[in-house]
């Protein structure tokens, strides 16, 4: 699913490893900024000086934009601090990438999504405020949580969770690993992928495998 | 010398930089204006118009107005009630130049600045590889619906310049001044030419394009550090006047001289 071949880069040395598809991986980084710069590489963002990156078994650096763009579409990623559009409403940054790649119309992905919010702990007569927020003024949780909703309406075949129970509380963290091992069984062979600094923030999650860079 | 020497060199070899990378953008945009199809980039087009065109409505009207009570006053005061000539000047005036011209300026001055300014703090928040991650590529989704949009509002809000200078020129003179007003809207139909009226056209669909191009490219231009963003829009100003003002000529002496 992910396959890094001798990556080297200003912080990395060589470095190798293999995610297999349909299981959950712990990816135990040194640092915050460690995190970012192998979430970098990973998703097409920083090209390495040497070694390749694979994902669903194609090179990502060799690419064209389009290919980048239609692989992607098959990866959901939730970013630490969400990763929204700040020009876009909360709404519109939920269906964004599932409206773009998809066609489905966003008034069809609301129920789903409402499903989503109520599993994450959301009062649902604060819903209807929240979808018509822009997101910069809103708490660090809920970006969190709505990065992960976006990526989940996209019912990606990989999943990637960066730092994801970081900076929660205990109640919150628990909510979003049983959500986030939900989303990982509900659909056979996807791979879900949490990569963190802090392996206690994660300690709930029942992987397969972890990778201690 | 030398150093001033060096620094023209600079200066050139950015200034055709600049150019080539405007270049590019534009024929980006041109090459896949056809993704204004897919919903999401559709909705980014018709936000832009509303932001850019519609916004700017009252403003363009008020100025539109007031410019044409200026001028009209200066050319009463020049020729008298002569109604063929008032309009054959007005029509030099008011749509050979400064329909377009006025308009270019009022969005430089008002969506430039705001384009640039908000594409930079996109790349500086790294929206833009947020994009990118979910398969989106920012040029399609940001850049060809902005340009889009930037140059359809320019077209229309040049006309709307025009008809509103006119207009409010001539019912000025004709309240104040009590110059007959069909008369010297007949005036300004019998002088007005078809060919006018495409070359205005043509210059504000010339300037869209420019001020578009130039506000994304600069506001693309930014890479990672938030002080670069109000130096990105002054960029984005400066060069759009100067291009929107050498094109002008261009277009002016080509068409009239």
């Amino acid at each position: 699913m992910i396959r890094l071949e001798n990556i080297t880069t200003e912080d990395f040395n060589a470095l190798s490893f293999r995610i297999r598809g349909g299981s959950v991986y712990k990816v135990v980084t040194n640092s915050d900024y460690e995190n970012r710069k192998l979430l970098n590489v990973i998703l097409g963002l920083q090209r390495p000086e040497h070694g390749r990156v694979f994902l669903f078994d194609e090179e990502v650096y060799v690419l064209s934009e389009k290919e980048l763009n239609r692989l992607f579409s098959r990866v959901g990623t939730v970013l630490k601090d969400g990763g929204l559009i700040s020009n876009l409403k909360v709404w519109e940054n939920i269906v964004l990438p599932a409206w773009y790649h998809t066609g489905k119309k966003p008034e069809d992905m609301e129920e789903k999504a409402i499903q989503k919010f109520k599993e994450a702990g959301i009062e649902i007569s604060y819903l209807k405020e929240l979808m018509g927020r822009l997101p910069g003024p809103l708490p660090f949780h809920e970006k969190k949580i709505i990065g992960l909703v976006r990526a989940m309406l996209m019912e990606p075949e990989l999943m990637i969770y960066d730092s994801i129970c970081e900076g929660l509380s205990p109640e919150m963290s628990d909510r979003l690993t049983k959500m986030t091992m939900d989303f990982h069984s509900e659909k056979s062979g996807r791979t879900s992928v949490y990569v963190t600094f802090d392996e206690q923030s994660v300690k709930n999650v029942k992987a397969d495998t972890t990778l201690n860079l | 010398m030398t150093t001033t020497a060096q620094k023209i060199g600079r200066n050139i070899i950015n200034a055709f930089k600049y150019l080539e990378g405007y270049y590019e953008l534009l024929c980006y945009s041109i090459r896949n204006i056809s993704l204004l199809r897919r919903a999401p980039i559709r909705s980014v087009f018709y936000k832009q118009i509303y932001f850019t065109g519609i916004e700017a409505l009252s403003k363009v009207a008020a100025i539109g107005i007031l410019i044409g009570i200026v001028i009209i006053t200066q050319i009463v005061n020049l020729v008298g009630s002569n109604a063929v000539l008032t309009g054959k000047i007005l029509i030099w005036t008011v749509v050979r130049e400064l329909g377009p011209l006025f308009a270019a300026i009022i969005i430089i001055a008002r969506s430039g600045t705001a384009i640039s300014s908000e594409l930079g703090s996109m790349k500086v928040n790294r929206e833009t590889d947020s994009l990118r991650i979910m398969g989106i590529n920012p040029f399609d989704y940001l850049i060809v619906p902005r340009v889009a949009g930037i140059t359809v509002s320019v077209f229309i809000l040049a006309f709307y310049f025009q008809v509103m200078a006119i207009a409010g020129g001539l019912a000025f003179t004709s309240i104040f001044m009590e110059l007959p007003f069909l008369q010297h809207l007949k005036g300004i139909f019998s002088a007005l030419r078809i060919f006018e009226v495409v070359v205005s056209l043509l210059k504000s669909l010339v300037f869209g394009l420019l001020i578009s191009i130039v506000s994304c490219y600069q506001g693309f231009s930014v890479k990672s550090s938030i002080t670069e963003i109000p130096q990105a829009a002054t960029r984005a100003v400066m060069q759009s006047l100067f291009l929107v003002f050498i094109f002008d000529g261009i277009i002016t002496l080509i068409s009239f001289a």
